[in-house]
């Protein structure tokens, strides 16, 4: 029956969604690509019209990038590696910091009930949702108070805050993935709640706080609005570094096509490790854990 | 006797774990979201500037929320932020529920395609927003080069309002589709697949077993995957900073740039506060919507 419905329109059908499907990939991967090409162009190979596929490849932007060959005294390249060395720094000490305090707050609401559970998950999540200018029209004013203004102790604060959320909630989803008992036959043997906490439950969700580290560390290195606002020369990120690099002769695009590149990489790296858990990352821990 | 007691040290030890492992994290968020949030409603009642705090602040009580309302440029912000939700939420919802549909079936590849494609979504806005200005420039730009090819003439593509409009849309849609395909993906593939074979059974076409069954079945993720995507694309700012710069002119200025614009070029601290209050109340409002839909989601899984 179904078989002799098999018809030309159905052909014809089929062919058009695999005819779409080629387009989308080529508009989804086209302007990678060319971000790669381009990153190894040199300035004048960049303007040429029609763009060159082919060209001798010019290292000129990733020198800048890492701050090593004929970029080391140029004027354009000034404080990109230090950037690239603070936005490393923040990055990776900020995730560490909310990866624990996340892995102990997820724990607590995956297995206590007590009163204002609900309204601190839900105050949890918002930190996720807040528009960054919004509140910082008022960090603005703090950090200078505080002496935190353009220090990468400050971004470390803001990667903290703004990743505990998304921490939080992805780990309870891994907490409540491991049974209950666990702790129970803990307790019923006289072990103490915190010794089965650290000794057998951690353990068990080793995987899911690597991925927790891993979506961490992704948002905290791509960060931008807030580092953009709160630094003003030391303590700039690379993001912020690519948005100010625009030299005597216009926009670099050279420098900003490697360090685009420069920042997909430990992206990249992280993404391969946590795929498996990529949807329990991108909707707060709730979808993927099954 | 003695089991009382334990069950009652239990208790408190569970008592003391809760306040240990919850108020570190606590503490921080009072003191970076609660009390930031509270001292911006506080500001919005100020006539106040933090270029010049020498200046003091002088209580003008809902005045700046009335001027706000009386600002035809503030509305223009708002229909603009509209426009750009609409155009990229929808494009979005519909190329990527179609590419997740098209990706749940067997072929081979599909796992490398599938990986490849969710690049886009990895990729830092402010790099995406440089990266498709360079592609989008007049001039020199790989996109009108393309259009030329075709035999099309070339567009200004940042240089006019509605053109720009289409240009953050595209690059918003680009990077953001990856994130609805994999949650499409991922809603299609929880369907079980008795349910197919049943339909299959009945003589159903692929037409109604795509929208009687597929579409119905996912649309709980769908939601959620929507709701997301109305509260980023309603606060996008690193976008518009590196691909128009607000321009031309501030036609392409959103909420959350304004609200930037006049904390921090203009310095007009209290109206900014305002501004920033109203961004929080709807961005708050779609939070709460999504939440109860998450908890909801939470319960059924």
């Amino acid at each position: 029956m179904s078989r002799s419905r098999t018809t030309g329109i159905d052909l014809a059908a089929r062919w058009l969604f695999i005819g779409l499907l080629i387009l989308y990939t080529i508009y989804n991967l086209g302007p990678i690509f060319w971000l790669l090409i381009s990153s190894f162009k040199s300035r004048m190979d960049l303007f040429t019209m029609p763009p060159k596929i082919f060209f001798t490849p010019d290292l000129s932007g990733y020198e800048s990038v890492f701050g090593v060959g004929s970029a080391k005294d140029s004027a354009s390249a000034f404080g990109v590696f230090e950037s690239l060395v603070n936005s490393v720094i923040v990055s990776t000490v900020g995730t560490a910091l909310a990866v624990f305090l996340g892995t102990l707050a997820g724990y607590v609401c995956s297995r206590f009930n007590f009163s204002g559970k609900g309204d601190f998950m839900f105050f949890v999540l918002s930190t996720r949702m807040l528009p960054p200018v919004a509140v910082l029209v008022f960090y603005h004013l703090m950090f200078a108070e505080l002496g935190l203004a353009d220090t990468r102790f400050g971004l470390i604060l803001v990667a903290i805050f703004a990743n505990i959320g998304l921490a939080t909630w992805i780990m309870k989803g891994f907490f409540d993935g491991v049974p209950q008992e666990v702790e129970q036959i803990a307790i019923v043997n006289g072990y103490t709640r915190m010794y089965a906490f650290l000794h057998l439950v951690l353990p068990m969700v080793k995987g899911g706080i690597a991925a927790t580290a891993g979506f961490c560390f992704i948002f905290a290195w791509n960060e931008f609005a807030f580092a953009s606002i709160l630094t003003t020369t030391k303590a700039k990120t690379l993001p912020v570094k690519i948005s100010a690099a625009s030299g005597a002769t216009g926009i670099e695009w050279t420098q900003i096509c490697a360090a685009g590149v420069v920042l997909i990489i430990p992206v990249l790296i992280f993404f391969y490790l946590i795929r498996k858990h990529l949807l329990m990352g991108m909707t707060f821990g709730v979808l993927g854990r099954r | 006797m003695t089991q009382i007691d334990a069950s009652n040290r239990k208790r408190s030890s569970g008592r003391l774990m809760i306040l240990g492992f919850l108020s570190p994290s606590l503490a921080i968020l009072l003191f970076m979201v609660a009390y930031p949030i509270f001292s911006l409603v506080y500001y919005s009642f100020f006539n106040f500037s933090a270029l010049r705090p020498a200046a003091g602040m002088k209580p003008v009580g809902l005045g700046n929320y009335e001027f706000l309302l009386g600002d035809p440029e503030l509305w223009e912000r708002f229909v603009f932020t509209g426009e750009f939700v609409a155009l990229c939420v929808s494009a979005q919802m519909l190329i990527g529920i179609f590419i997740g549909y098209q990706l749940q079936k067997n072929f081979r590849g599909r796992d490398l395609l599938f990986t490849a494609l969710m690049l886009p979504m990895m990729m830092s806005p402010v790099v995406v927003g440089f990266l498709w200005r360079y592609m989008f420039n007049s001039e020199w730009g790989v996109i009108n080069y393309l259009l030329t090819v075709i035999g099309l003439g070339k567009v200004d593509w940042l240089g006019q309002t509605t053109a720009a409009l289409f240009a953050a849309a595209a690059a918003d849609t680009w990077m953001w589709t990856p994130f609805i395909v994999l949650l499409a993906t991922a809603a299609f593939r929880g369907i079980p697949e008795t349910i197919y074979e049943a339909a299959e059974v009945d003589g159903a076409s692929p037409a109604y077993t795509f929208f009687r069954i597929t579409l119905p079945m996912s649309a709980p993720v769908l939601f959620i995957a929507l709701i997301l995507r109305l509260i980023d694309s309603f606060k996008q700012y690193d976008l518009f900073f590196a691909l128009t710069g607000g321009g031309p002119g501030s036609s392409t200025e959103t909420v959350s740039f304004a609200v930037a614009k006049t904390a921090f070029s203009y310095f007009y601290t209290g109206e900014a506060s305002a501004l920033a209050v109203v961004l929080l109340v709807i961005i708050i409002g779609l939070s709460m919507i999504l939440v109860r839909h998450l908890n909801k989601m939470g319960e059924r899984y």
